[in-house]
């Protein structure tokens, strides 16, 4: 199932209203890779997410589906490729688990027909990968905020797209939640192939789970590469304008972020 | 996937349905027995009072039955689209546009046919609703529930005082125009059946067809637009539905209130978001309340009677309250 597709941002501008937020932006989405857009608030990161994901329409440029510009693509055919987890999630009130990631199957329903056995089995199979197999009869408002991440993020596997965006899926989540949901997520991207794109905040966690990472600025890709070739002091103060200090991830060799405070430099430690 | 319930609640509804029906038929100022009916059914005895009696309700009947299940199904189609439990044709102030369509119509163009009534009445609703979604749509955020709610009261609000400013000078248009409003299943004809029926079903096979969609679109806008569903149009298509439904049903009948607001809301409690099967229970059980309350209006209204409009109120305000109280998360 797992093709080899090709997602390109090709001079791309986008904004809202008069305003332009995404400046000529131009990249290509690495394959079967986990891909983390970086930037300091109002850089351009989600609004770059956004219009991958159709939500906002390019002012200049094109994005580019295997050759293809998304406008001319049919809207369930591009559904069945990308799929998206929306920084904030909502769910109808009283619904089950199970219902709610059989809501992913809709880009493969048929017109006025019921459930077939290929959309149970996918529906299985996503809970499953996010581990809430046994939640699948418990209504959404019971669960903690980390179960409910992985719910959506089950809806999101259900439309079993070979590319993924996430935009902030650790948002409000505490540091166990976090660590589990992007285990989750390189346990996926590592048993079906599925590339990754996530907008993250947190960049010792990017660091760590990246294979390759996009640094945003006021609009504009200033540096794409390794994580080892981006999270250098240099580009830390390019994208943030912050000192800090990077030293090697004890555990996993990753670079690891240490940033300088004010206080820091008064002590004299830096 | 909350199967049971659902089947349960179809074989309940049924028979809380045919109740409705046995009884409008039967009680009355004039009550009659279960053979009349049978007698009348069968076009038997065709000369016995009693008989005559039945056959004259059947089309008042009849009409309950299409307007109930109209309202509410239009109720539940413009809850979804809005996300608002709080939404239906009257708090949306789309059977205010009807009504000064329709008023303008008694007022100054003198119409009297119903096909005339349906036209206004439509166009009416139609542009009530274009222009109150607009007025939402005003300012940051788009169309909220709140703001939805808050320009429907006051797009209402404005529209009733129009309607006044027509119907007080004038006694005669107020005449017509009085029993319109109150919202009465009672005058209906055979005649009136034939003409809303098209609509109905049009309208009920368009709302079940988008089951699907509307079930996509109760996730968060992004996640439908990601799903691949496209969002303006299922919007557009239900509300046009929506309309259609009520815009029909106020024509003939006038603005019957809560039939919308209180049958959706309280079957969407009962077995979740669901659209193929929310549509139809909303459908019987619409049915059922409005013919029940045209009913209760024939008991308390003796020796004459009540119009249903007005007990669907009386019973609906209290309802109206309770689901505001629990709907504090103002969205669905």
């Amino acid at each position: 199932m797992q093709q080899n597709h090709h997602l390109i941002a090709d001079h791309l501008s986008a904004g809202y209203g008069e305003k332009t937020i995404l400046n000529d932006v131009t990249l290509h989405i690495p394959h079967q890779k986990i891909s983390v857009i970086l930037g300091s608030n109002g850089s351009g990161k989600s609004t770059l997410l956004k219009t991958f994901c159709r939500l906002l329409s390019p002012t200049e440029g094109n994005i580019m589906l295997d050759g293809k510009s998304l406008p001319t693509m049919k809207s369930k055919d591009i559904a069945r490729t990308i799929g998206l987890l929306p920084q904030s999630s909502v769910a109808p009130e009283g619904i089950k688990v199970a219902e709610l990631v059989s809501r992913g199957r809709f880009p493969y329903r048929k017109f006025m027909s019921p459930l077939t056995s290929e959309d149970y089995a996918a529906i299985e199979e996503a809970m499953a990968a996010m581990e809430i197999t046994d939640l699948a009869d418990r209504s959404i408002e019971e669960l903690s905020g980390g179960q409910r991440q992985r719910v959506f993020i089950a809806l999101a596997l259900a439309q079993q797209t070979d590319i993924l965006f996430l935009d902030e899926p650790t948002t409000y989540l505490d540091i166990a939640y976090q660590i589990e949901i992007l285990d989750l997520l390189k346990e996926l991207n590592h048993c079906k192939h599925t590339t990754i794109v996530m907008v993250l905040h947190d960049i010792n966690l990017s660091s760590k789970y990246a294979d390759y990472i996009f640094a945003m600025k006021n609009g504009h890709l200033i540096k794409e590469g390794t994580p080892e070739e981006i999270i250098t002091a240099d580009t830390i103060h390019d994208i943030y304008g912050i000192n800090s200090l990077v030293i090697p991830d004890p555990l996993s060799k990753s670079p690891f972020v240490i940033p300088i405070s004010s206080h820091d430099a008064a002590k004299g430690i830096s | 996937m909350q199967n049971k319930k659902t089947i349960t609640l179809t074989f309940f509804g049924m028979l809380l349905l045919l109740i409705a029906i046995v009884l409008s038929v039967t009680y009355g100022t004039k009550s009659v027995g279960l053979s009349d009916i049978i007698d009348a059914v069968l076009s038997r005895n065709t000369s016995a009072y009693n008989v005559n009696v039945v056959r004259a309700r059947i089309p008042r009947t009849l009409f309950g039955l299409i307007a109930g299940a109209s309202l509410g199904i239009s109720g539940l189609l413009m809850q979804s689209i809005t996300k608002n439990p709080i939404a239906d044709p009257s708090i949306l102030g789309v059977n205010t546009g009807a009504a000064l369509f329709i008023v303008t119509g008694i007022a100054f163009f003198h119409i009297q046919s119903k096909p005339a009534y349906i036209g206004l009445s439509f166009v009416g609703a139609m542009l009530t609703t274009g222009f109150v979604y607009k007025l939402a749509s005003l300012g940051y955020g788009g169309p909220s529930p709140i703001k939805l709610a808050i320009s429907g009261a006051a797009t209402s609000t404005a529209l009733s005082s129009i309607i006044s400013l027509i119907v007080m000078p004038d006694s005669s248009v107020m005449t017509t125009y009085r029993f319109w409003q109150v919202g009465s299943i009672g005058g209906a004809s055979n005649e009136d059946i034939l003409w809303i029926l098209p609509f109905f079903i049009l309208a009920l096979i368009v709302s079940l067809s988008l089951s699907d969609q509307l079930n996509t679109l109760l996730l968060s806008e992004e996640t439908s637009i990601s799903l691949g569903l496209h969002v303006n149009r299922t919007k557009a298509l239900a509300a046009l539905c929506g309309v259609i439904l009520c815009a029909t049903t106020t024509a003939m009948a006038g603005p019957i209130s809560f039939v919308g607001l209180m049958v959706p809301h309280v079957i969407r409690m009962l077995i979740g978001s669901n659209h193929f099967p929310l549509i139809l229970l909303s459908g019987i059980y619409g049915s059922s309340v409005l013919l029940l309350s045209d009913i209760l209006g024939r008991i308390f209204g003796r020796p004459g009677e009540l119009e249903s409009g007005i007990m669907t109120a009386l019973i609906g305000a209290p309802v109206f309250i309770l689901i505001i109280r629990r709907a504090k998360v103002a969205s669905l």
